[in-house]
């Protein structure tokens, strides 16, 4: 019995001396696993043309039903994405969603990965419906990603598209997906 | 087939082990169905005739050297077939390989991905992955539009020929030719005109990929997003069976089930794109009163205190005649019994009617001609293009008749002389009287000629909209009582009632569901104005709602659960498809609250099935007749 307090007070002591790993959240940061699966993310391709083509597959996989997909037929003129069929609109209920990833893979054009962003709280149920305004890149001038260079060095940000699986393909190199940055001053997070 | 022959005549034969007996004639694919084994088809269609060129549904059969098409062999005595061997297997994933060689494999975009026979039997049957690289796929044009309503991909087509043998021998058509031979074989429109007929949006349906598609239904949905409701085609009086395919509040599309008692299958255009109409976006959504303060939006229970507290005291001051009842043949039966009833036993008015043209003499021996008796018909006379106008399916019922039944079919033009009728009206046996409504006279003096000749002669009237037969069945009239019995005092048809608002001897309209006409008709406005209370349920805004003292919220016929009985007096039943934007009462509750608050006492609640019983009870024809079978009128004309 007393070998066993030894050892738990010696691991105790062992700790003390080490540095303290909490960190003063929100104003610093961790950076994020590559591969974690937080916000989703709509990406497109180098042309600015979309991924999404809106087949509804994402939704289809999803198995609490959070994701809503309206199809709409591309202008020849003016296309959303390559080819006849484009999301006019893509909206996840982020309040339902269990970030399990299947919406990513069902997705046959890699339009949708999970990103890094996951402090995800609001004052109103009806923020946290995220809209393809709120998901997509931006183009032409990408924002950088605010929680990858918080920090630094971390894995995230050593990444040039910090995204989760399936990010390789995407976008030029070095730019980041299109979080809208938050707002200055404000505690948690803006809105999506 | 097989449950109409005698079973000394039937075949026996051996499918996958098991024994079944068919009909003679029958197809090796009927027998597998019978057996409960299933064989993939493409080109076959049940109701095409077999020409076995997709070569999907090859089985083994014993003693014949190569593999047999189960969809064009006939059965014989002691055939012993097998579909689940290595032979087989081998085939149907070489046969799938070869229809995806160049198929583009667009599922994503395709709006027939999730309901794809391609994609379902490559995924039971075909090769897991492919042999060619998708850049090498020769392309072939996508998109192309074959009509306002249709939209061709050239490089999903598999090449069934389904979509050519419709129009050969369902439609008689021949619009959709397949040009070119062998690889370079292309599906496309004779000469590349534009499709015309009245009857293109059948074929996405049979097309088992998605080379046809709907423009309407063009990237809306998914099938997984559809919930699907089996009701009628609210568009004309022969009553389709159709799926409502609703996703949310919206309808999606109109999609055919097969009722071959009716529709055999085959929906009209004109139908099946009627849905947009149901998904306006302008609609009644909230009860509202004329005030001293104008117009108001007021709770339901104000609105129907105020609706019974105006009509019970125009009945009061004036009595019962100076209220006029308005329905509408977009009413269910059940709706439409409830009204008449409103009006007779608790307004007190004989003044009722639901259209604007007047029914002096009606009787359910109108309607003796069943659609699918139209095929038993030695001879069939349509009375000049009304009916097929009104019911455009009823043509391709009667190009069955003349084409696979052998039947004459005689299209008389106007004026419907008996004499000159009858002089074409030649041989024996039955003979089938097809009318539109105006021209029922006609066709009854025909009737009556031919009877008289010996022949045995009935008709069949084509009413205007979809529950007009049951508005009539239900007395909706001001002369008739539910179930064709005379009312004792007649009062005034329709029109008239308008005339007498108008001026002044009407002092209060009840208006439930106005169709199209009569918002049309320049009369109903001044009628409204003339009169000082009316009371009007209506879903969609318009010269009723705007003129109402009194306005409640109405439902659309996707929006209600109920019955309507079609042209040949058969009741179907409609159910909700969509929940209506608004949380008011459906029609009939509203028709039955309105009744209680004027002190009336229906003795059942106001939903579609006990009301059912209470018409059954006043319309003896009715009794058990909900499951969809035509009513014996017989007995009770
Ligand atoms: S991560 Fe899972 S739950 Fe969330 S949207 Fe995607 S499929 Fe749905
Ligand atoms: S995100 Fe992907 S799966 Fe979802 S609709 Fe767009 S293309 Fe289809
Ligand atoms: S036709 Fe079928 S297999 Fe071909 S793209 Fe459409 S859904 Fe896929
Ligand atoms: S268009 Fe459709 S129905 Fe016509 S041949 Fe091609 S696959 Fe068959
Ligand atoms: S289904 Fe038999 S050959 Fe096409």
């Amino acid at each position: 019995m007393f070998r066993e307090l030894m050892g738990g007070m010696r691991i105790t002591m062992r700790e003390m001396l080490n540095r303290p790993i909490t960190i003063q959240y929100p104003e610093e940061q961790r950076p994020v696993p590559p591969r974690h699966r937080g916000r989703h993310i709509l990406h497109r391709y180098d042309n600015g043309l979309e991924k999404c083509i809106g087949c509804e597959l994402c939704a289809g996989a999803c198995p609490v039903g959070c994701i809503y997909v309206q199809a709409a037929e591309n202008d020849p003129e003016h296309p959303v994405s390559p080819g006849e069929r484009y999301a006019v609109r893509y909206e996840i209920n982020l309040l339902r969603c269990i970030y399990c990833g299947y919406c990513a893979e069902a997705c046959p054009t890699e339009a949708i990965t999970l990103g890094p962003r996951l402090d995800l709280v609001d004052y109103k149920r009806e923020r946290l419906v995220a809209t393809k305004d709120d998901l997509l890149e931006a183009w032409p001038g990408f924002q950088p990603l605010p929680m990858a260079v918080a920090k630094g060095g971390g894995p995230a940000a050593s990444q040039p598209t910090p995204l989760g699986a399936g990010s390789t393909h995407d976008g030029p190199a070095g730019s980041a997906p299109g979080l809208r940055p938050p707002i200055p001053g404000r505690r948690g997070p803006g809105p999506l | 087939m097989a449950d109409t022959a005698p079973a000394s005549e039937l075949v026996t034969l051996e499918v996958d082990g098991r024994s079944v007996e068919v009909a003679p004639g029958s197809l090796v694919w009927d027998a597998c169905e019978r057996a409960g084994v299933f064989v993939p088809v493409y080109c076959a269609h049940k109701k095409l005739e077999p020409v076995a060129v997709c070569r999907m549904c090859l089985v083994e059969v014993q003693g014949m050297p190569k593999l047999q098409p189960a969809c064009a062999t006939r059965v014989s005595p002691g055939m012993v077939v097998r579909t689940a061997t290595e032979q087989v297997r081998k085939f149907r994933d070489s046969n799938l390989e070869f229809l995806l060689l160049n198929h583009p494999l667009d599922c994503p975009v395709c709006d027939r991905g999730g309901e794809c026979d391609l994609q379902d039997f490559t995924q039971r049957y075909g090769p897991g992955q492919s042999r060619q690289s998708i850049t090498e796929k020769v392309h072939f044009n996508k998109a192309v539009p074959l009509s306002d309503k249709i939209i061709l991909d050239q490089e999903r087509c598999i090449l069934c020929w389904r979509c050519v043998r419709y129009y050969e021998e369902i439609t008689g058509e021949r619009e959709i030719v397949l040009q070119e031979r062998g690889v370079h074989t292309l599906v496309d429109t004779f000469e590349h005109q534009p499709l015309r007929s009245e009857f293109q949006g059948n074929l996405p349906e049979i097309c088992p990929v998605g080379a046809l598609t709907h423009a309407k239904y063009r990237f809306r949905a998914r099938p997984w997003d559809l919930r699907r409701t089996a009701s009628i085609c609210s568009h004309c009086s022969y009553g389709c069976s159709v799926f409502v395919d609703a996703r949310e509040d919206q309808v999606a599309r109109y999609a055919s089930s097969d009722n071959p008692d009716v529709d055999d299958s085959w929906l009209c255009d004109r139908g099946r794109y009627s849905f947009p109409e149901l998904n306006r976006k302008d609609r009644v959504l909230s009860p509202e009163a004329a005030t001293a303060g104008g117009r108001q939006v007021v709770s339901y229970q104000d609105a129907l205190g105020r609706a019974a507290g105006q009509l019970l005291r125009v009945g009061s001051d004036n009595g019962g005649e100076a209220i006029g009842v308005i329905g509408s043949d977009l009413m269910t039966n059940e709706e439409a019994f409830l009204l008449q009833w409103l009006a007779r036993d608790i307004i007190g008015t004989p003044h009722l009617g639901h259209r604007l043209l007047p029914a002096p003499e009606i009787s359910p021996l109108d309607f003796e001609l069943g659609i699918a008796e139209i095929e038993e018909c030695d001879q069939v006379v349509v009375l000049g293009p009304l009916p097929e106008q009104l019911a455009p399916v009823l043509t391709l019922r009667l190009f069955k008749a003349g084409t696979k039944r052998a039947r004459k079919i005689l299209r008389v033009e106007a004026p419907f002389t008996v004499a000159a009728i009858r002089k074409q009206v030649i041989g024996e046996g039955r003979v089938g009287v097809v009318a539109a409504e105006s021209d029922r006279e006609a066709a009854l003096k025909l009737r009556t000629a031919l009877t008289g000749a010996g022949r045995r002669c009935e008709v069949l009237t084509l009413m205007e909209r979809v529950n007009s037969r049951g508005c009539q069945d239900l007395g909706l009239l001001p002369g008739w009582l539910p179930g064709y019995r005379r009312a004792p005092s007649p009062g005034m048809e329709l029109p008239d009632i308008l005339e007498a608002a108008i001026a002044g001897r009407i002092k209060a309209l009840l208006v439930v569901n106005p169709g199209p006409d009569l918002e049309a008709d320049p009369r109903l406005e001044a009628a409204l104005k003339g009169a000082e209370v009316t009371v009007v349920v209506a879903a969609f805004p318009g010269v009723a709602s705007r003129n109402a003292t009194v306005l409640l919220p109405g439902r659309t016929i996707v929006e209600k659960a109920g019955t309507v009985t079609n042209a040949e007096g058969r009741v179907q039943r409609v159910r909700t498809a969509v929940e209506p934007k608004f949380a008011f009462p459906s029609d009939l509750k509203i028709l039955g609250d309105l009744a209680r608050a004027m002190g009336g006492e229906l003795g059942a609640q106001p939903l579609a099935g006990p009301v059912y019983d209470l018409l059954a009870r006043a319309v003896p024809a009715y009794r058990g007749a909900q499951a969809g079978l035509r009513p014996r009128w017989e007995a009770t004309a």
